[in-house]
């Protein structure tokens, strides 16, 4: 199997304080790997230093075989991103930002078919200041496979997406990830991690407290589901019964 | 198409909702222009002189969108991309911020020529406005006095921690120019203490360098304000680009 992701040694600290220290990472290529752990564990500070919007102080990156930040342009050809808060203009339509976006791409997507896909072509003359938590959500996706990217990083993935949105954004995500798309995503749902993911890493602390596959995790804690054994890993899994 | 050219046209379609330049870049000189056409009407700049009092204000009204969008326009959307992490979006995309910055500085250059456009013609077509100076000279010193307010907003934009500082900072340059630096209310006919107040002001010195070069009269009155526009580029362009943020 091929490696489209390869992190080692990757540590980060603001005033002295560790954020995240040697981070280790593997991705093969069309896999999805789940990025899970608390707010505040450090999992944006991974995913930034990963893609290069934040210097690392050590370690080493490498995506589809680019450095992030020595061969940016390069590479954001092929990736697509979509942070937690993706920043718009008060002003702007949807079909606007889509195009705006799209323009700045060698070799775009059709927009028009990806917000069908993801069931927004009816609100593509709104305002995205207009639209729902869900709708903005899946909009942001949009955007983050307008590269039509080889390499895709979600950030809280479907946070404000009601069940039923959910449900489609892994429909769409798991065609995708038939054709061979590799997916790094983020998020605070058990149930969505156990459907999409392959690999998953827990960050606590900014250390990885365990990597593997989502069925590894349930056999090293006592449980038998991801949940549970999430929570026993994280030392979360008492706090309610005390 | 062409990304740059994508991005503009959907960037003035933004800034075009906004309004806020349409009032204050385009249709703002355009009332300057017929309030002193209507208060001067042909009334000669002074005793003997060879063009009259409005003929003498057409460069400073045609400042009044540079310092609009320089100061106001650019500094508050440079800021407030920034703020919404529109900038950083861009940087995990094949193109950078770069691109977005200059597509705005093009904006607000576009609404400075339309305004210059706009005043001449009114001033032109209504009030007999004749220029003598040469229009090359002039649109090189209209350039020169853009590009010295815009690294002004450049600036401020680019260091400013947050929206609320930028649109602070913003006022406090944006209402003092366009009052006291003659844009608005004429140099001429302020009292002798104003006006050496007004000299301060960098914007004072652009007016006067206009003023010149539309009127046609000597170069040699031209020095003081030609070296403040050059001095402001280059230390404000510097800061902004050595300590620019961009998150």
């Amino acid at each position: 199997m091929d490696e489209t992701i390869k992190v080692t040694g990757l540590s980060k600290s603001y005033a002295g304080n560790k954020v995240i220290s040697n981070i280790e990472l593997s991705i093969g290529t069309g896999q999805v790997f789940g990025l899970l752990g608390a707010n505040g564990a450090g999992k944006t500070t991974t995913i930034e230093c990963i893609l290069g919007t934040r210097k690392a102080d050590a370690g080493s990156v490498s995506i589809l075989g680019l450095d992030s930040r020595k061969d940016r342009k390069q590479l954001f050809e092929q990736v697509g991103v979509q942070f937690q808060e993706t920043g718009y203009s008060d002003k702007i339509k949807v079909w606007e930002l889509c195009e705006e976006t799209a323009c700045l791409y060698r070799k775009a997507a059709n927009y028009e078919d990806l917000l069908r896909q993801f069931d927004l072509w009816e609100k593509r003359g709104a305002f995205v200041n207009e639209l729902s938590g869900g709708q903005k959500q899946r909009l942001f996706i949009v955007l983050a496979l307008l590269p039509d990217p080889k390499v895709v990083f979600l950030d809280e993935l479907t946070t404000g997406l009601d069940t039923k949105a959910r449900r489609s954004v892994w429909k769409s995500l798991n065609t995708l990830k038939q054709k061979g798309l590799t997916i790094f995503l983020s998020s605070h749902f058990m149930d969505e991690v156990e459907v999409l993911c392959d690999t998953i890493a827990i960050l606590k602390d900014g250390n990885f407290i365990f990597t593997g596959t989502v069925q590894e995790a349930i056999h090293q804690s006592p449980y038998n589901n991801l949940e549970e054994a999430y929570l026993w890993f994280t030392g979360e899994e008492e706090t309610d019964d005390e | 198409m062409n990304k740059y050219v994508t991005m503009l046209k959907t960037e003035i379609k933004l800034s075009f909702r906004g309004m806020d330049m349409v009032i204050f870049a385009l249709c703002l000189p355009v009332v300057v222009v017929v309030l002193l056409g209507i208060i001067y009407g042909n009334q000669p700049a002074f005793e003997g002189a060879s063009y009259s009092f409005l003929e003498q204000s057409f460069g400073a009204i045609s400042t009044i969108s540079i310092c609009a969008g320089g100061v106001m326009g650019l500094p508050l959307v440079i800021s407030d991309y920034r703020q919404k992490k529109i900038l950083k979006r861009y940087k995990v995309t094949p193109t950078s911020p770069i691109l977005l910055l200059t597509v705005q500085v093009s904006i607000y250059a576009i609404y400075s020529l339309l305004s210059l456009i706009l005043v001449y013609l009114v001033g032109s077509l209504f009030f007999c406005v004749r220029l003598p100076g040469s229009v090359g000279i002039f649109l090189a010193s209209y350039l020169l006095v853009m590009l010295s307010t815009f690294s002004i907003g450049m600036m401020v934009g680019g260091v400013a921690p947050n929206m609320k500082v930028a649109s602070i900072v913003a006022s406090i340059l944006y209402f003092p120019m366009l009052i006291f630096s003659g844009a608005t209310l004429p140099y001429e006919v302020m009292p002798t203490a104003l006006q050496r107040i007004a000299d301060i002001l960098p914007l004072t010195q652009g007016i006067k360098l206009l003023k010149a070069t539309s009127l046609g009269l000597p170069i040699e009155v031209a020095w003081l304000p030609l070296v403040v526009m050059v001095a402001l580029i280059i230390i404000c362009g510097g800061i902004a680009v050595r300590f620019f943020k961009w998150e």
